[in-house]
């Protein structure tokens, strides 16, 4: 055996605060959606006052009466008003000259559906708060239905697959782009399997807020919605983003910038068939797929003028 | 009453909107979300002139949409701040989930609602219709009649709303069009005498407010019990309401020289026979014809309901005691009930009040004028019910046959 | 008529200082972290990984906290040198540790 090196990751200094919450969470086994609800307050710090809507993460962010699951200041609101809610927070703070972080929390279906027009607002405005989206590509708390970021071919109860329906018959909406678009001071993508790159972000969106709105997009997948083994979350966050599935970049004021040069993308088909919600796609479905991470990835590669500097870095 | 100088109030001419928006101005509140929609944009401009001459110091948010107005307020009210936002008819649809937010956190959040009929027949004409439509939202209601009493409306409202007994948010309603429009004669008071009048709210108990480094949290799920508890809470501070907003009333009148009377104003009622029941401006209206009933030696009068939620229960009921004959005027229209809403809870009373005929009359939907001739008409047929004839239990003044 | 008192105030609070909530998530575990000290570099990617965030830093190693872990698996998954094995509860002792 070799000589055991005593090192901790260098992740951990980026944990400069206590976990706020409690010991056992609702949360699936094995969600990783746990692990970013962890993660971020104690990168961010104590100063958070935090809003959660209905949710995944809702039964963990709101008490029950009395009792809470953590003791982080939270305002529990709706999935309509989720940034509307943020920005009031965020304003009257200013106002009263509080130096604190407004951290707004929500899935996929807040940021990409119900609640995508008071997100776009507040961006528009920029408004001083970060908003963390956790997209597992779906309502996965009201039991795995289809939202606008849930991918072409994926198989949800209402997205399903029989003989007249083969999944989702269109593609998704790319939200962290959208608002990187709004040319907020910070926007990023983020996920669980590059915690480094995640913590840099959302310090970076702490030091940013300061200038105005934030934008995190943190692919999570849900292991019990798509059909994934509990240990197997974190591969599928990899592979998402070696196969440029879900690139990892960053935008200030609009310019992107990757923060993971992805020198030879795997095909989809490595990622997809390591999910159950794409298990019944044919090679037709998996090659749309394909021309959809294409697609997206190109616009990525002339925003940030990758393509420039010597085409694609495949 | 005081003495009252320069110094004191100004006398303008001004329109109902504006009047809200002076109204808002003086209380100073922090944060002000906006959405323009007709007929209360004019209430909106007003406050971003105040904001941009310095006359009003607060954060502005012109929001993407009423619904994000009043998620705005209600979170700015969660943190701390005096708040305000206006709306109108599909705006305050387009908001009703975040109202249900801010009443059952028990925000004090006050908002001006210039009434505009709302539902799927579009109208832009005046019509309580919106305000009914958000009855059971667990706000106070105010409704106003002219454009000064919109602009003491939203002084008391913020007395009610914030009073720490209370803590519900108050909707003040008036007519659009009629009032949002009409430049009438208003006294302004200064900001000081207006701080005078709410500085009693910063002698009373601070309410739980969302700060940095606090592990309280605002919105917790309510369980079992935990949700009885608070729901339970929330409608006492309703029966509360009726006799703070009296009281507010009084201390107004006895601070400004102007009383309407609180939950409501009775015109000419003491030894009337037939009394109506109206809100809003057609109460001006209403009053001038009492006024030739009474010259002409019929005994009539008016109750003017100033507020709708809490619905004033035990003074309606005292004031139609014994009368001949009731006729409830709504603004709106009741799906699915017999007669208009406020007439359906005016009758809900009238086993305690005595056994006067109640008639319903459906007036000025979408701005067809309840005119003088109308209220004679609906006069006449009290009239009729007071002698005993037969008369319709619910007529559409305001249908031309 | 009075109702049972949760709230001290008027709107829907929680308040931490009073009373934290937790669920009994180590019951949900059908296999557990077994960790073999000697093998583990103590790198903590066990720990940065789990998402129950109840790998307990030891010094030279981590150990789970059984209390609250839910059996994913995650750090097995994750531990860069196999020195976590999933067992099934059935095979281990009754107590905690």
């Amino acid at each position: 055996m070799t000589e055991k090196k005593k090192k901790l990751s260098k992740v951990f200094d980026y944990l400069q605060y206590d976990d706020p919450y409690a010991g056992g969470l609702t949360f699936c086994a094995g969600c990783p959606l746990e692990s970013l609800a962890r993660f971020v307050p104690q990168v961010l710090g104590d100063d958070i006052v935090i809003t959660g809507t209905p949710s995944c993460s809702a039964p963990v962010l709101l008490g029950q009466n009395i009792g809470t699951w953590h003791r982080m200041p939270y305002y529990g609101t709706l999935m309509t008003g989720a940034a509307a809610n943020a920005t009031g927070l965020a304003r009257m703070y200013k106002r009263k000259g509080i130096k604190n972080t407004v951290v707004c929390f929500n899935g996929d279906g807040t940021a990409s559906d119900i609640g995508f027009g008071n997100l776009s607002g507040a961006a528009e405005r920029n408004e001083p708060f970060i908003y963390i989206c956790y997209d597992n590509e779906g309502y996965m708390n009201t039991g795995i239905q289809r939202s606008s970021t849930t991918p072409a071919g994926a198989r949800t109860t209402t997205s399903p697959v029989g003989r007249m329906t083969h999944g989702k018959d269109v593609t998704s909406k790319n939200l962290p782009l959208l608002m990187a678009m709004h040319k907020v001071p910070y926007a990023a993508t983020a996920t669980m399997s590059y915690l480094e790159d995640l913590a840099k972000k959302l310090l970076k969106a702490k030091e940013k807020k300061e200038e105005g709105f934030c934008y995190l997009h943190v692919f999570c997948p849900c292991p019990t919605g798509w059909g994934v083994p509990t240990d197997g979350s974190l591969d599928l966050c990899r592979m998402a983003v070696k196969t440029n599935f879900f690139p990892l970049w960053e935008a200030e004021n609009g310019e992107i910038r990757f923060t993971r040069e992805v020198n030879k993308p795997k095909p989809i088909g490595e990622y997809t068939k390591l999910i159950k919600k794409f298990e019944h796609l044919d090679e037709q479905g998996v090659a749309r797929l394909q021309k959809d991470v294409d697609f997206n990835h190109s616009i990525l590669m002339r925003l940030s003028g990758s393509c420039e500097q010597g085409g694609r870095h495949d | 009453m005081q003495a009252r100088s320069e110094q004191d109030a100004r006398i303008m001419v001004i329109t109902g909107n504006a009047a809200a928006a002076y109204g808002a101005m003086l209380c100073r509140p922090d944060v002000v979300a906006t959405y323009p929609i007709t007929p209360q944009t004019e209430v909106i401009e007003k406050l971003f002139e105040f904001a941009a001459s310095g006359e009003l110091d607060a954060e502005m948010v012109p929001v993407e949409g009423e619904n994000s107005a009043m998620n705005v307020v209600t979170a700015a009210s969660m943190a701390g701040g005096r708040v305000f936002t206006a709306t109108s008819s599909w705006g305050l649809a387009f908001m009703y989930d975040a109202m249900l937010a801010a009443s059952g956190t028990r925000a004090p959040v006050v908002m001006v609602n210039v009434n505009r009929e709302t539902p799927g027949i579009i109208a832009v004409s005046s019509g309580q219709q919106d305000m009914i439509s958000t009855r059971d939202s667990g706000w106070i209601q105010l409704v106003a009649e002219d454009c000064q009493e919109i602009l003491d409306q939203v002084l008391m409202a913020y007395r009610l709303a914030e009073d720490h007994d209370i803590q519900v948010p108050v909707m003040v309603n008036y007519d659009g069009f009629y009032l949002s429009y009409l430049a009438g004669k208003v006294e302004v008071p200064s900001k000081k005498r207006v701080s005078d009048f709410l500085a009693v709210l910063n002698e009373q108990p601070k309410r739980q407010i969302l700060l940095p480094g606090q592990p309280l949290g605002c919105g917790t799920h309510g369980i079992l019990q935990g949700f009885v508890e608070l729901r339970y809470k929330h409608v006492q501070a309703m029966e509360r309401a009726k006799a703070a907003f009296d009281a507010i009333d009084q201390e107004f009148a006895s601070q400004f020289g102007r009383g309407y009377g609180g939950q409501i104003e009775e015109y000419r009622t003491g030894d009337a026979d037939i009394v109506l029941v109206a809100s809003g401006s057609m109460c001006g209206t209403i009053k001038t014809v009492v006024d030739r009933k009474r010259e002409q030696g019929l005994p009539v009068g008016l109750v003017r309901l100033r507020m709708y939620r809490p619905f004033p229960s035990e003074k309606l009921t005292q004031v139609l005691k014994d009368r001949k004959a009731v006729g409830v005027v709504d603004r709106s229209v009741g799906f699915g009930i017999q007669g208009g809403p406020i007439y359906s809870e005016v009758c809900s009373l009238s086993a305690k009040f005595g056994g006067a005929s109640v008639l319903s009359f459906i007036d000025g939907l979408a701005n067809t004028d309840v005119t003088s001739d109308h209220v004679e008409q609906m006069l006449d047929l009290l009239s009729a019910a007071a002698r005993g004839e037969p008369c319709p239990q619910v007529t559409w003044v305001c249908m031309e046959e | 008529m009075a109702p049972h008192t949760y709230f001290q105030g008027e709107g829907p609070w929680s308040d931490a200082d009073q009373l934290m909530l937790y669920l009994d998530t180590g019951s949900w575990r059908s296999l557990r972290p077994v960790v073999d000290a000697e093998a583990c570099i103590y790198c903590g990617l066990c720990a940065l990984f789990c998402p129950t965030q109840c790998m307990i830093n030891k010094g030279e190693y981590f150990l789970p906290n059984l209390e609250f872990c839910k059996g994913c698996g995650v750090c097995a998954k994750e531990c860069p040198r196999g020195a976590i094995i999933m067992k099934p509860e059935g095979e281990c002792d009754a107590s905690k540790e």
